[in-house]
């Protein structure tokens, strides 16, 4: 274990849940940031703020409230720009979950640029998120969906997707960190499909917060992520997607906000971002996304990747020890995310038996059924981190392993 | 050992939950049902014989999920055999209102009952759909 990896403890103070008890007598130990991370008091006063000295609606009024909204929320449009490092503002579409941006994507790619027959690919470790926003193309449309297998460390076959291309493919998804096996999707994945020509969506929900996002680099056409996995509000999301083809796709939902001119006969629609923001977006969410944003920037992303990576190097291996618990995936290429099973013992037993400890963890199928039964197991147990943990919390939750496989054993 | 923790899974509890009771399909069968929790997965599939006086002679389930939402379906099973379909209903409004916390007014269910011991249930409310996700099987069967 290096030490000199980890980040200053500090830094739970900046989070005031941490010092909530639970059972009244338990320090929380949270390990389920991969569901939602806790938000730091930056986020939550500043939200505070706009609601107490800011609010109104965005782009509507000349009001000074309205300029002020406005401000805040396009402030924070050029903070996520900078953060994934987008070309342009205008490829960051502001949605209300990283959910809604694959809707908002296969439905309007398919308009565009799809037709009955064709076919996407995902791979069989993607989240209900990433599978149902096209099992709707595949039930209304008769679009064809094929899934890349993949390997005992939670890695894409990578042989296996590339023979799945026909000139018949249209668009890949993918997710860029499994929430099951902290796995990072390798670059290669991306340059198959940009050498067929093939558009690719990676669905940063686990990644946004645990890695360094460059989507330039990355050579992803679409990337989507959520504001409270990444130390904000619930309720905002963002999309990313290359102008050219956001400038193509026809917008998602109809209304204020997204249009030109209205007459009665029919609507020209506003320029991107505006196109895809129809309705009063969640104007203070964003913001709080972008105030997370400084507060990760501020931190460091590297310092918070080298914190996370020697975290998890050390759960693993302490939970690698022991005899009784069952891992998914490899040791290596596993960032902040860890899954297990406690032999003969349920994950909701460990999950209820941890929490009056104390210690909140993730159990069940982690909205990845299909994944679940190519595991041949019901649900899993998840460890998942955040800047807040530390090595102390991972020595109390192996002990508590160890309580709670007795108690069960007994 | 955490009180809470040791009201949840009784001694009767993990039995049930390791060595359920009546695991397998009723064979004849007139009524079946299949129960889900989509949350977590667990999902079962309860068979059962109703007979003419509206009696069910035989009650058996599969699946697999948690040691609470397994002993649940046991102890239920164990419970609702033999019983007329009236009384089963019963007994299906005092066990859902036990584990949801509301044990003031039970009609047919006491603390003698082997299915009282579920009761810890109420101190984790997120484990409440493991609790009864055989019982809503059991009122959808009823239906079939």
């Amino acid at each position: 274990m290096d030490k000199s990896k980890f980040l200053n403890q500090n830094i739970r103070n900046d989070f005031p849940i941490l010092s909530k008890k639970i059972l009244e007598k338990n320090n929380l130990i949270y390990f389920d940031t991969a569901a939602s991370s806790q938000k730091p008091n930056t986020v939550i006063n500043e939200t505070n703020d706009f609601y107490q000295n800011h609010y109104s609606n965005v782009s509507r009024g000349v009001h000074t409230l309205s300029v002020e909204s406005t401000f805040r929320y396009e402030d924070a449009r050029k903070k996520v720009q900078k953060f994934i490092n987008a070309k342009s503002e205008n490829e960051i579409i502001f949605t209300k979950s990283a959910t809604e941006g694959i809707n908002l994507i296969a439905q309007t790619f398919y308009e565009k640029y799809m037709q009955k027959g064709d076919e996407v690919i995902l791979s069989l470790m993607e989240h209900h998120s990433n599978l149902i926003p096209w099992f709707f193309l595949r039930d209304k449309y008769g679009v064809v969906i094929k899934f890349a297998k993949i390997n005992q460390y939670g890695e894409i076959d990578y042989n296996h997707f590339e023979s799945l291309f026909t000139d018949k493919t249209k668009i890949v998804s993918l997710t860029h960190l499994s929430n099951v096996f902290g796995t990072e999707l390798d670059k290669k994945a991306i340059k198959i499909c940009n050498d067929k020509k093939v558009p690719i969506l990676l669905d940063g929900c686990q990644s946004a917060a645990h890695l360094k996002i460059d989507v330039q680099q990355l050579e992803c056409d679409f990337f989507v992520f959520s504001g409270h996995k990444t130390y904000g509000p619930a309720g905002i999301g963002v999309l990313y997607g290359v102008e050219e083809l956001l400038s193509e796709m026809p917008p998602y939902q109809g209304g204020g906000g997204m249009i030109g001119e209205v007459s009665l006969e029919g609507a020209s629609y506003a320029d991107l971002p505006a196109k895809y923001e129809a309705g009063t977006p969640p104007l203070v969410e964003a913001h709080g996304l972008g105030v997370a944003i400084d507060y990760m920037n501020n931190i460091g992303i590297e310092k918070i990747i080298a914190h996370e990576t020697e975290l998890t190097k050390y759960a693993f291996n302490k939970l690698n020890e022991l005899d009784f618990v069952e891992m998914h995936g490899g040791e290596n290429n596993r960032n902040s995310i860890i899954s297990f099973n406690l032999k003969n013992v349920h994950s909701h037993e460990v999950s209820s038996f941890l929490d009056v400890e104390g210690i909140a963890i993730r159990a069940g199928h982690h909205c990845c059924q299909p994944l679940m039964k190519h595991l041949g197991v019901n649900s899993t147990a998840r460890l998942s981190f955040g800047i807040y943990n530390t090595v102390d919390e991972v020595d109390k939750f192996i002990e508590a392993l160890h309580k709670c496989k007795e108690f069960f054993n007994k | 050992m955490n009180d809470l923790i040791n009201e949840l899974y009784q001694e009767i509890i993990l039995d049930h939950g390791r060595e359920p009771r009546n695991f397998g399909e009723c064979d004849p069968h007139n009524k079946s049902a299949d129960g889900h929790n989509p949350l977590c997965g667990d999902n079962l599939k309860l068979t059962f014989l109703l007979n003419k006086d509206d009696i069910i002679e035989d009650i058996k389930f599969t699946g697999e999920g948690c040691a609470i939402s397994l002993a649940s379906a046991s102890l239920m099973t164990e419970k609702l055999k033999g019983k007329k379909i009236d009384i089963a209903e019963e007994i299906f409004n005092d066990f859902t209102n036990l584990v949801s916390g509301t044990s003031e007014d039970l009609k047919v269910l006491s603390e003698e009952d082997s299915l009282y011991a579920l009761k810890g249930v109420g101190g984790f409310p997120m484990r409440v759909k493991c609790a009864t996700m055989a019982w809503h099987a059991f009122k959808s069967a009823l239906k079939s």
